[in-house]
């Protein structure tokens, strides 16, 4: 038990660098470059902790403490999630609710020191995020709480541990894997949600955000974001992976394959496609919502009282 | 008994001291002191209440038409009680420094103090009486005290109106609940509620005519949508602390009636269970939307009561499942959950409105747009508001955040006895997990366009943040919301009081104590967080903010609430219209200038109007928009629809 959770705080510590690094790693290949070692983003962090930060003369307090409390809020959300597969470091009733509203502080937070800069841009980027939240929210609930019902359990590690035994369960399955996807997609800000590497501020969701925050508030933001995509990914492999709930060696490894495997995948679909016009998100957000309504119609195909 | 009875003396004294004194002081004294005396007499006689203690009944003979006056004072009026008293009373503190420009034109506020005290009085009388007759005296004391309140400044038109709106609506509601009593006692030749419960106990027509009747009388009161169109126009103009009261305190008496007359009848069928839940999650999304868009900042906290009061009802629709299915832990979880939202309501929205008043008082002003920038000038009142913000937004660790978890603890249990119903209590949680979002989004608005970046108007006249008496209040409500949130066993022991008198009896907080540790190391963190940020920045290197290369930037520029919420509207614009007066610049070189202003009006008070003034036109209108070839949208829909029907109905099979 103890050694699941010291690896379970190993690969909180190191998965966040690694993901973000195979992205930009896979997003280099498909551009035929080489592209930076796997480890960089570890690197830049280190490098903005060294610096010295500076604040606009407009902001308050709120702007200062924002980064620190996005990066509290999204490690102790990866505490509750299962990312080696099994029992995570926490596992209790109702987590992903917790999770999922220390997510939505840690938004409103940054929202909030957006809105201290006073700058046009960041104002635009916060509007935009909190209009994409409300759509996410709903989605995550719906997915989560149908998975619920097929694994009889309150506890998030458990209901992604779905195993598929029939055309519903199988029908929730496929629809929870689409919808956590599109959830982890607007989350963390990636393409076709957000493109976190365009050049145009005007374009930007996330990244216009955070345009005013510099040293070791950039760095706890970028990294407080690597934990939430390192949640996301967790999410969607522990779902994806056959072996999950084990809590053998093997399934720990798949999971983590996986993982990384989704990973590829984002920085493929960031390779491949544009971003999405804005008008268009709220439709793509609306197939989460979609998918999260067609696992919970699967869920009243299932007979029979729970527990 | 004796220490409650002395109370309502106590403040009617009070109240009649404080309308004949000539002083403002002296009446403002006398109404609080009053109010401190009857709080702490009523206090001391519900704390063995809460406490577990029998409960205390009394009854004497009264002169036609009351025949008999008994009074009953359980748990549950004792939790009512136990907060209603008090928080009035801050309000009365609040009052004396917000007025204050007022005494100093020389206007008497004796009046003012003395219908504060009065609201105290139909306090006592609605929470503990057990007959028909008093129960309407009280209610009615309690209305017309509160349109008094609203219109303190009634030489302006617009207030004298909303003053109305309200009185007119609430009398509707008074007329309705009038119908409800005069059925039952034409069924049972009695006012007591003690043969109302005998009636009401057994399932007839006519009860579940009594039942919807009541419904809507106390959905009235407590402003639920679509009966929340008063709502809106008299927070905007009453004085903050009134808005305050009436939004957190006085309005929560049509959500004690529904509790007082659902312990009356016991066991309810399955279909009042299914309806209060919609009802509650109509509510909570009509009103979470419609505060999205607000530019009024105390508009915005008026249409968040109707939210709230339906986040409420949500979990009163699932205790009353609950007790229908003979699940005890999930009616637990409703009852818990809607009880200790709406204590948790009344603490974070009267902090809000103070706050908001605050603003007020310092800008004359609570139009957004005009805003921004306050938290430099106004500290105590920002952080004070960011808290009540935090906590409206059911955000951890504060105390929004322990009774959503309830609820939603309830909701995605999985413990109803077929699977269609439990997919349904989980699309409600989906609904309350939206409610949630949109909140945070509305409250991210208000505080950040009025507390943050600089100000909008640099010619906007700042005075002193929340002077006088004006502080206390909010500091306090302030602790309320964090105890509230960080040791919710403290709020907890009221609610389990009002919960005593029903039949489900357990711990309702144990199933989740491990998730609100996880909250309460969360508000560690944050403390360290945001001390650490906060020392380490004092000295830290200043510039301007960045401009993107543009390097003459003026407040102006900033973001607005409305652009703020713009993508928002126009995704929910249905529900949430904005009406545009344009008059757009036409030629090349135009000789007029242009126009431009969008404006969002209560749907549902606009159609309402609307068929009210051109009914017939109306009706014309909505048939010819139906198209006569369907197109590919209606019909997608159409498949969806029957799609859904298939799921539903193939599973009750």
């Amino acid at each position: 038990m103890n050694a699941e959770r010291l690896a379970n705080v190993a690969a909180l510590l190191v998965m966040p660098f690694v993901l973000t690094g195979v992205i930009i790693r896979v997003k280099a290949l498909w551009a035929g470059r080489r592209g930076p070692p796997l480890l960089q983003p570890a690197w830049d962090a280190l490098r903005l902790l060294r610096k010295t930060p500076v604040y606009s003369d407009v902001s308050t307090p709120v702007f200062r403490a924002a980064p620190w409390v996005l990066l509290l809020t999204s490690a102790g959300s990866a505490l509750v999630t299962p990312l080696l597969g099994t029992t995570p470091v926490f596992s209790f009733g109702f987590d992903f609710v917790v999770l999922a509203y220390a997510w939505g502080l840690g938004r409103v937070a940054l929202m909030l020191a957006a809105l201290d800069t006073g700058s046009a841009f960041e104002g635009m980027g916060a509007a935009r995020e909190a209009t994409f939240a409300t759509l996410v929210e709903p989605a995550l609930f719906l997915v989560v709480g149908a998975l619920g019902l097929f694994s009889h359990t309150s506890s998030l590690h458990e209901a992604l541990a779905l195993k598929v035994t029939g055309g519903a369960s199988a029908l929730a399955w496929a629809s929870a894997v689409v919808a956590l996807v599109v959830v982890l997609q607007a989350e963390t800000a990636r393409l076709p949600v957000d493109d976190p590497t365009t050049h145009l501020e005007l374009t930007m969701v996330h990244e216009v955000m955070v345009l005013d925050h510099s040293g070791p508030d950039l760095a706890a933001i970028q990294v407080g974001n690597a934990l939430k995509l390192t949640v996301g990914t967790a999410a969607v492999a522990t779902l994806l992976n056959p072996l999950a709930g084990e809590g053998t060696l093997a399934s720990a490894l798949l999971t983590l394959a996986l993982s990384l495997g989704v990973a590829v995948v984002l920085g493929t679909v960031e390779s491949l496609i544009a971003r999405f016009k804005l008008r268009t998100v709220p439709q793509y957000l609306a197939v989460a919502i979609a998918a999260g309504v067609l696992a919970l119609l699967a869920a009243t195909w299932r007979t029979g009282g729970l527990r | 008994m004796t220490l409650f009875l002395a109370a309502f003396p106590v403040l009617l004294v009070g109240a009649g001291a404080a309308a004949l004194l000539q002083s403002n002081r002296a009446a403002f004294v006398v109404s609080l002191g009053s109010q401190a005396v009857a709080t702490a007499l009523v206090l001391a006689a519900v704390a063995p209440l809460l406490a577990g203690a029998a409960p205390l009944e009394l009854s004497w003979h009264w002169p036609p038409p009351i025949e008999r006056v008994s009074l009953q004072l359980d748990g549950l009026g004792a939790f009512f009680l136990a907060w209603s008293l008090p928080m009035t009373l801050l309000g009365t503190l609040y009052a004396w420094t917000y007025l204050q420009p007022f005494f100093d034109k020389g206007r008497r506020g004796g009046w003012h103090f003395a219908l504060l005290a009065l609201t105290s009085v139909s306090f006592v009388i609605v929470y503990s009486v057990q007959n028909a007759m008093v129960f309407l005296l009280g209610w009615e004391t309690a209305a017309v005290a509160a349109w008094l309140l609203v219109i303190y400044d009634y030489r302006n038109q617009k207030i004298r109106f909303a003053g109305f709106n309200y009185l007119v609506s609430t009398h509707v509601g008074l007329f309705v609940l009038v119908a409800a009593f005069m059925l039952m006692h034409s069924a049972t030749g009695s006012m007591e509620f003690r043969d109302f419960g005998a009636f009401l106990a057994k399932p007839s027509p006519t009860r579940s005519t009594v039942w919807m009747l009541l419904g809507v009388s106390f959905a009235l009161k407590s402003a639920f949508f679509p009966f929340h169109t008063w709502l809106p126009r008299a927070h905007s103009a009453a004085p903050a602390h009134v808005s305050a009261l009436m939004s957190g305190v006085i309005h929560k008496a049509g959500l004690f009636g529904f509790l007082r007359f659902t312990l009356l009848m016991g066991q309810p069928e399955e279909w009042m269970g299914w309806t209060v839940l919609v009802f509650g999650a109509l509510s909570a999304l009509f009103g979470v939307l419609s505060t999205a868009t607000q530019r009024d900042l105390k508009r915005l906290l008026g249409y968040s009561s109707t939210e709230n009061v339906g986040i409420a009802a949500m979990g009163f629709g699932l205790g009353l499942l609950g007790w229908t299915w003979n699940a005890p832990a999930l009616s637990l979880a409703g009852f818990g959950g809607g009880v200790l939202h709406l204590f948790n309501h009344a603490l974070f929205k009267c902090l809000l409105f103070y706050a908001a008043g605050a603003v007020y008082r310092a800008t004359h002003t609570v139009d957004l747009e005009r805003l921004g920038g306050l938290a430099k000038r106004l500290p105590r009142t920002a952080s004070l508001f960011l808290v009540g913000a935090v906590a409206i937004s059911a955000l951890p660790p504060l105390n929004g955040f322990v009774s959503e978890l309830l609820l939603y603890s309830g909701l995605l249990s999985g413990t109803a006895p077929r699977p269609d119903q439990n997919v349904l209590l989980v699309a409600a949680a989906a609904g309350l997990a939206f409610v949630g979002a949109v909140s945070a989004l509305s409250m991210t608005r208000a505080f950040g366009v009025t507390f943050l970046g600089s100000t909008r108007e640099p010619q906007l006249h700042v005075g002193d943040d929340a002077p006088g008496t004006m502080g206390w209040p909010m500091a306090l409500h302030a602790l309320g919301v964090v105890v509230a949130g960080v040791a919710p066993a403290a709020a907890m022991a009221l609610v389990n009081g009002a919960l005593r008198p029903f039949p489900m009896a357990g711990a309702v907080l144990e199933p989740l104590a491990p998730a609100l540790w996880a909250s309460r190391a969360l508000a560690v963190g944050l403390v360290v967080v945001i001390t650490w940020s906060w020392l380490k920045g004092r000295s830290a290197r200043r510039s301007v903010t960045w401009g993107c290369g543009y390097t003459a930037p003026s407040p102006r520029l900033q973001y607005t609430g409305s652009s703020f919420v713009e993508q928002f509207a126009r995704l929910f614009g249905a529900f949430i219209p904005a009406l545009r007066r344009e008059q757009l610049p036409t030629e090349l070189l135009p000789q007029q200038p242009g126009s431009f202003a969008t404006h969002h009006a209560d749907p549902v008070e606009r159609r309402m109007f609307e068929v009210l003034g051109q009914g017939e036109e109306y009706v014309t209108r909505s048939a010819g928009k139906v198209s006569e070839e369907p197109r590919f949208a209606f019909s997608a829909g159409l498949v969806a629809l029957l799609l859904i029907a298939l799921f539903l109905f193939g599973a009750t099979r």
